[in-house]
């Protein structure tokens, strides 16, 4: 316990680590890295940017707006006001919707202050059975039901089309009744009937969550990129500026090249942990979404691992791999680029916050882009590692898509790394 | 034999130049001081003997070696202290001195006997677990001449090693470097204050606007003032405008 005497917290946990660096071997960008690694465990933004934003934040963005379409979350409140005694088995079906949904029903024959109900009490839709409905039904015509809902609740709009599946099967059974009446068949009042084939370049059908991991992920991967270990880069360089630790570094017998090359190889453990935690948050958000939009949808509920075709899973985790490091490394030389210029931590955050918009704005456009324009992508920075993570995913065994794409950022993370070494070298970065 | 040489040192900043035409030897084993006002240039002087800048022109040789084409060599020969301490705050005391240790390629039983040792010293092994961020000015600065002296490298270069420490800090620290040079050692320093350099150094340079006014004794350099008191010395020879060598 004496040893601990004096510390506190986080210095306690990593004294560990800290003395490991003792049996550390004669290799002075290991050296480096191991300290780069040590001071980004005592930082509380590594919490944030590797624990707390990816692993928490990331399924409640994906996930939450799905999630509160689906009544199961959050079960609205129905109130079926029925004027006409001989509808209450419509009625009744609703109420139903109780035990599929956990929607509650509530069925009165006396309607009230609808605006006060929804607006002040609570209740989320208001279904009213119009007095005759039964006996114009019976006699060929319609009957009327008047919805009142909240436009801008969602809970509203979720049982409202709810409500409207099964007034729709109703009403569908009524037709089928008075047509066979009539001897007509259903085709006769559907004279056109549309079928949906899917063009995909493997040939096979792509599911929804599949369709979606397709969307999702290289955006993902590019935002990994830009944003992943951000923070550790700029401090490794403007914040070892601002602190005027880098003077003292540059006296070691030790070649700026080591030292980069320790806190590249730092920066990108601390990428591909980020990454992975990124990735593996944002794939549990999609099946969450996926799985809540399936349900509201009443569509056959999908299991998480069919996000990715099992035959496809070994390339798409190889390429997600592959994409997360060259990502990660492409980000931090750029960043380490940007932060070269600043003096201090705050400014080298304004430079790279102007430039992770500038970077960031092709990811969010390659879920939309054209086909036409996918050969530009890749072969642009930055947008070739979303294109590579989308062309393993969608389809990893068109060879010329995959490798142009991995041949660019290849390319491109050589072009910044060799900038980045240049720009950490110079006097005006270090006393400018 | 000659410890640090330089030849005509010049570093310019675009068309401010910071040290002009700067030529001197040291003696190994003695303590150089190098006086000088605030701006006089012997911050850019010490950067450029310990390679952290690179000279406009000229040469600095560090026991025999180039700086400028041996700058790993000669980094190996030096322990420095630079202006500010480059402690890491995130990192305990012991951790700094593992890192510095390490990229100096010391073995591991010999580095943690040097730490131990230091520190006992350097009368902070009560705060060796504690991270850089919680030690007083005073303690980084001795963490700090710790790393410097961590190999026992022939030769250390000090920039204002007590500006801004407490009188009971500084005073340690003055007995450190002497010691340190008594063993034979050579040691060069920069600073402002006129006792530090009475007290410790053996030659002295006095420099101002970036050159080099007077190196000497600081008999020598009384007699050559006409003064007795060395800070009256000192501003007398500032203020010269030969430039002479005693």
């Amino acid at each position: 316990m004496k040893l601990f005497k004096g510390s506190s917290g986080i210095v306690k946990l990593s004294r560990g680590f800290g003395r490991k660096g003792y049996s550390l071997p004669d290799k002075p960008w290991l050296v480096v890295a191991w300290k780069e690694l040590l001071e980004a465990l005592r930082d509380k933004r590594t919490m944030i940017n590797v624990v707390l934003l990816p692993m928490i934040i990331m399924p409640i963005v994906i996930a939450l707006p799905m999630m509160m379409l689906n009544p199961k979350t959050v079960p609205p409140k129905i109130l079926v006001v029925v004027e006409d005694k001989e509808a209450i088995d419509l009625a009744r079906s609703i109420k139903k919707l109780h035990n599929e949904s956990g929607a509650y029903v509530s069925i009165t024959a006396n309607g009230g202050n609808y605006a006060n109900l929804i607006l002040n009490r609570g209740i989320d839709l208001i279904v009213e059975i119009l007095p005759g409905f039964s006996r114009n039904i019976s006699l060929g015509k319609s009957g009327y039901i008047i919805y009142y809902y909240d436009p801008y609740g969602t809970r509203s709009s979720v049982a409202m089309s709810m409500v409207q599946e099964i007034i729709e099967k109703y009403s569908e059974r009524i037709l089928n009744e008075r047509l066979a009446a009539v001897n007509l068949s259903e085709r006769y009042i559907r004279p056109i009937d549309t079928i949906v084939k899917q063009i995909t370049s493997t040939g096979k059908v792509a599911t929804t969550s599949e369709v979606m991991t397709a969307m999702i992920l290289p955006m993902m991967v590019g935002l990994i990129a830009i944003t992943g270990a951000g923070t550790f880069a700029i401090d490794m360089i403007a914040g070892e500026r601002e602190r005027k630790t880098i003077e003292a570094l540059f006296t070691a017998p030790v070649s700026r090249g080591e030292i980069l090359l320790g806190k590249f190889s730092a920066l990108t453990i601390l990428s591909i942990v980020s990454g992975i935690s990124t990735l593996l948050s944002a794939l549990i958000g999609i099946g969450l979404a996926v799985t809540s939009l399936v349900e509201a949808t009443s569509v056959a509920h999908p299991q998480i691992s069919q996000l990715i075709e099992a035959s496809k899973l070994p390339y798409v985790t190889a390429g997600i791999l592959i994409t997360v490091a060259l990502g990660g490394l492409t980000g931090n030389a750029i960043m380490v680029i940007a932060a070269s210029f600043a003096k201090t931590f705050k400014e080298a955050q304004q430079y790279v916050g102007f430039l992770t918009f500038i970077l960031i704005l092709p990811m969010i456009a390659i879920p939309y882009a054209p086909q036409s324009i996918y050969s530009i992508l890749r072969i642009l920075p930055i947008s070739s590692l979303a294109m590579f993570a989308r062309d393993i995913i969608v389809n990893p065994g068109d060879i010329m898509p995959v490798t142009t794409s991995l041949a660019s950022s290849i390319i491109y993370l050589v072009a910044f790394l060799w900038l980045s070494s240049k720009m950490f070298g110079r006097e005006s970065v270090i006393y400018g | 034999m000659i410890a640090i040489e330089t030849f005509s040192l010049t570093k310019k900043f675009g068309s401010f130049t910071a040290v002009r035409d700067l030529s001197f030897k040291v003696k190994e084993g003695i303590i150089f001081g190098l006086l000088g006002p605030n701006g006089a240039g012997k911050t850019t002087t010490l950067r450029m003997i310990y390679g952290a800048l690179k000279p406009t022109s000229g040469i600095a040789k560090i026991l025999g070696v180039d700086v400028a084409k041996e700058p790993l060599k000669a980094k190996k020969l030096m322990g420095i202290l630079p202006e500010d301490t480059g402690i890491y705050p995130r990192l305990t005391a012991e951790e700094n001195l593992i890192y510095f240790g390490k990229l100096r390629g010391m073995e591991r039983s010999t580095l943690e006997m040097r730490i131990d040792n230091l520190l006992g010293i350097l009368k902070l092994e009560k705060k060796r677990y504690i991270i850089a961020d919680k030690l007083s000015r005073g303690q980084k600065q001795k963490v700090a001449f710790a790393r410097a002296i961590l190999d026992e490298p022939p030769i250390l270069l000090l920039d204002e090693p007590t500006l801004g420490v407490d009188v009971m800090s500084a005073r340690e620290i003055r007995r450190l470097i002497k010691e340190y040079a008594s063993s034979g050692k050579t040691v060069m320093l920069s600073t402002h204050n006129m006792w530090e350099v009475e007290k410790l150094c053996g030659r002295i340079g006095i420099i101002s606007n970036g050159q080099l006014r007077y190196i000497g004794s600081k008999d020598e350099l009384e007699k050559l003032a006409g003064e007795k008191e060395f800070e009256d010395v000192f501003i007398r020879l500032v203020r010269g405008e030969t430039i002479e060598t005693v």
